[in-house]
């Protein structure tokens, strides 16, 4: 059988386009499953705020350094640390962090609920920005779960903090979950 | 004059065996669901195509139980990476006689 050279080139275009949609599968399973793991990190930190608000700080960047260490242990599992190492996935989050920390810390005047809203939006911008390189997903769970929690922010009054707990918690678990489908 | 591999050729085979040999699903292999969303194939027509390709000995497939529900996982094999690398081989060198 002979092929012309348009039937190899609609061959090969038909493989380069699995290949993406196979690479942009892994990366939307893996990133599925991480926000998963973030969505539960949510409940455990909100519910540490509950019982024992006087440790919250501490406790809150615990919780933190074991999401950082799962996710990074999950990247390299899923073979997307291969090349460059856990590394890339904990210089992401220092930068993040470091920015937070300069706003937090050192020029805004924020207070609990702001420092909270502040903090999940700012990764969230992150996930928004990831779409751009990534695919729409990403933007669709950055904006919608940061209307969101704009939304708790301004109108949940006193149920500010069960309300912010289940919509970044359940949040993050729904969106994983859909992501990982996806 | 080299030919295309026959078995590849065909466009549903095609596509699952390069999502099979896909850097980092070329040692894990992909799931029947999964393939079936890439290849835009019907259950009955995937099934088909994947028994075809394992009696070439392309990939395997191997059913198992995941949390009390049936998985059949597929992989390529060396034999069917390898008869893969050189079927796009053969595709460029097409194109590139052509230019």
């Amino acid at each position: 059988m002979a092929l012309n050279r348009e039937q190899a080139g609609e061959e090969l275009a038909a493989i380069d386009d699995v290949v993406r949609r196979v690479k942009q599968s892994r990366i939307y399973r893996i990133s599925g499953e991480i926000a998963m793991i973030w969505g539960v990190m949510q409940f455990v930190q909100y519910g540490v705020y509950a019982l024992a608000p006087s440790r919250f700080g501490w406790s809150w960047l615990a919780v933190d350094a074991i999401g950082i260490v799962l996710t990074a242990l999950m990247l390299r599992r899923a073979g997307f640390a291969n090349a460059a190492g856990p590394g890339r996935a904990l210089a992401a989050f220092a930068l993040f962090y470091g920015f937070g920390f300069v706003w937090t810390g050192l020029i805004g005047q924020f207070g609990p609920r702001e420092m909270s809203v502040f903090w999940h939006t700012l990764f969230l911008f992150g996930y928004s920005i990831a779409g751009l390189w990534f695919g729409a997903g990403f933007m669709a769970i950055g904006l919608g779960l940061t209307a969101a929690i704009v939304a708790v922010y301004f109108f949940a009054g006193p149920a500010f903090w069960p309300a912010i707990a289940v919509v970044a918690g359940a949040g993050y678990i729904l969106c994983g979950y859909w992501m990982r489908r996806a | 004059m080299r030919a295309p591999d026959e078995i590849i050729h065909q466009p549903i085979r095609l596509r699952i065996m390069a999502a099979l040999t896909t850097p980092g699903c070329d040692t894990e292999g992909l799931d029947f669901v999964r393939l079936k969303k890439l290849t835009g194939a019907t259950d009955g027509n995937l099934g088909a195509h994947i028994d075809h390709l394992t009696r070439a000995g392309y990939v395997e497939a191997t059913k198992a139980f995941v949390a009390r529900r049936p998985r059949t996982t597929v992989k390529a094999t060396a034999t069917g990476r390898a008869a893969f690398e050189r079927h796009v081989a053969f595709l460029k060198e097409i194109i590139a006689d052509a230019d």
